[in-house]
């Protein structure tokens, strides 16, 4: 069931910014990502989903309602975390979490005392002395207080810490196993990594690349290390890598008889049938990582490295 | 419709200036009150006899000064920078700042936002002012116990510079919830109250700038027309007008546009 729902959305603010044509879905229990570079279009979509912005073009619906129109309405079952944080800076802590229940007609605090607990905050002091880190748990909490369904997430970790950062990230998880949806917008590779299974990467306002992560680990070349220990059997692997041309020779050292090896899924078990012949000493693969995978869609200039000067 | 949350939070964060500008306001009615002195002001007139100033001291009631002076300058500026304040304080700062949208986060209606933050302004205004007019009418009592004074009169007055205000007021907030920046929303929310300030003020000094009143809404506070029992209040009904069609556009302004959050 989709629950987030961009269609053909298209909202032009002059000088190439803006988001162009761009259409998504998040399903229900599904973590979505969604990257890019700043100033590609992250906020702007997310304005949509929220009912700040209306579109010029396209529909977005929140659980088949208009986010536009009925967006008083979506909120009751939505967590939004924005991407900056700028909160009521005469109140206290506390008095802005009360003044949230209140606007949420949230009565039990035990969610919110969970919350505060679990990212110790320190909410008793006024908004304006605490540290910017402070003031992203200080949202954070308010955010996730009612227990919506459905989380938007703007660049969630920045200005936390990296205990905050893989704290939040486990939050994320296991809001997922509870059966929510969420939309992430990051330009960090790692948490998108750790917590989505869709992905999809805007870039200019145009949404450049979407795909599902588990089937992109499917079609990604592997690649491992591995250690021999002889000379002899070295060179004898060498040839026969260099000869089989399912497997590829990216790197080999002679002095600690050292090779690096890439290989897809599907010629896998060749390639082990090969090494089982050889005296190994140690092998390991490289974990896959999105960054290597999506660097190239990041540089602003398609194709193509430009030197600082 | 008004939400009781959001406005005690309004109330938190604007009473401090409003107290402030509501006592410098009362002070000011009181002391001009208390050091009026109507022989004084008839030996004066004898001393500007013949010169442009005549008009103006001409006549010599208290109420008559008082509209000339308090009426027409310090009890219009002060609220007016309370409103300018204020109006861009209630919307477009908290737009401009991004804090907006904690509220637009919770299930609560773009129209209860602006109606409370407006009802937050107008009830300001009429309180200000209910302040205002009893201590003047008290430092009447205590002050000038043997002047004859028209209470009724003194109430007009103090009812229709709140009318003004209250239309005034609709200027700032209009433009504090129609523009996204706090630099356009202060540009026009103070640059068209204090530029009609101006215009009635130079229209006061000379006849030569008589024509300068057909540009501002403050000719419409009318206070020769009040104690001469002249006919005024379709110039108030106006004044009431302005500040209710100005409201109105706030709310429908705010409900259709982009919010940059």
């Amino acid at each position: 069931m989709t629950v987030i729902s961009l269609e053909n959305v298209t909202k032009d603010y002059g000088h190439g910014r803006g988001i162009f044509d761009v259409s998504f879905n998040v399903k229900k229990g599904t973590v979505y990502g969604f990257l890019g570079p700043n100033g590609a279009g992250k906020t702007t979509a997310i304005r949509h989903v929220m009912g700040f912005s209306k579109s010029q073009r396209g529909i977005v619906t929140v659980d088949g309602l208009d986010s536009w129109t009925n967006a008083s309405t979506i909120q009751e079952s939505l967590g939004y975390l924005p991407g900056e944080v700028a909160l009521p800076e005469n109140l206290t802590g506390e008095q802005f979490i009360q003044m949230m229940m209140d606007l949420r007609k949230v009565n039990d605090d035990t969610r919110c005392k969970k919350l505060i607990e679990f990212f110790e905050l320190e909410a008793s002091g006024k908004i304006k002395r605490m540290s910017l880190g402070m003031k992203r748990k200080l949202a954070i909490v308010t955010a996730f207080m009612h227990d919506p369904d459905v989380l938007v997430l703007d660049e969630p970790t920045s200005g936390l810490d990296p205990i905050m950062q893989q704290r939040f990230i486990d939050f994320v998880k296991e809001e997922k196993k509870r059966g929510k949806t969420i939309l992430l917008s990051s330009h960090i590779f790692t948490e998108v990594d750790a917590t989505c299974d869709e992905i999809s990467i805007i870039k200019d306002g145009h949404l450049i690349s979407s795909f599902n992560k588990q089937e992109l680990l499917k079609i990604t070349e592997k690649v491992f290390n591995l250690t021999i220990q002889n000379e002899t059997h070295f060179k004898q692997l060498v040839q026969k890598i260099e000869t089989n041309e399912a497997i590829h020779l990216l790197f080999k050292n002679e002095q600690t008889k050292e090779l690096q090896i890439g290989c897809y899924p599907s010629d896998l078990s060749k390639f082990i049938k090969i090494l089982a012949d050889f005296p190994v000493s140690s092998f390991n693969e490289i974990p896959f990582s999105l960054e290597k995978h999506f660097m190239k869609f990041y540089d602003r200039r398609v194709g193509g490295e430009l030197a600082w000067q | 419709m008004i939400n009781g949350t959001i406005f005690k939070q309004t109330l938190r964060s604007n009473v401090k200036l409003w107290l402030m500008f509501t006592i410098v306001l009362s002070i000011l009615q009181v002391v001009m009150i208390a050091v009026f002195d109507a022989s004084t002001l008839e030996n004066v007139g004898g001393l500007v006899e013949g010169t442009p100033l005549a008009g103006l001291l001409a006549q010599t009631t208290l109420l008559s000064m008082l509209a000339s002076t308090f009426y027409s300058i310090h009890g219009v500026i002060f609220p007016i920078i309370f409103i300018i304040m204020t109006a861009n304080s209630l919307i477009a700062s908290q737009v401009d700042r991004g804090s907006m949208a904690y509220l637009l986060s919770t299930p609560t209606k773009r129209s209860t936002i602006i109606m409370t933050q407006a009802i937050y302004l107008i009830m300001a205004l009429i309180v200000m002012f209910l302040i205002e007019t009893v201590a003047g009418i008290v430092s009447i009592q205590v002050f000038q116990s043997d002047t004859d004074i028209v209470v009724s009169d003194f109430v007009m007055l103090n009812l229709g510079l709140l009318l003004l205000m209250f239309a005034i007021s609709g200027i700032s907030f209009f433009f504090s919830s129609y523009c996204n920046l706090t630099k356009n929303s202060l540009a026009f929310g103070a640059g068209i109250p204090i530029a009609f300030f101006l215009f009635h003020l130079l229209s006061t000094v000379d006849q030569s700038l008589d024509v300068l009143n057909y540009f501002t809404i403050n000719a419409l506070f009318d206070t020769t027309a009040i104690l001469e029992g002249e006919n005024y209040w379709w110039k108030l009904s106006v004044l009431l007008g302005i500040g209710i069609v100005l409201y109105i556009a706030s709310l429908e302004v705010f409900k259709r546009k982009d919010l940059p959050l």
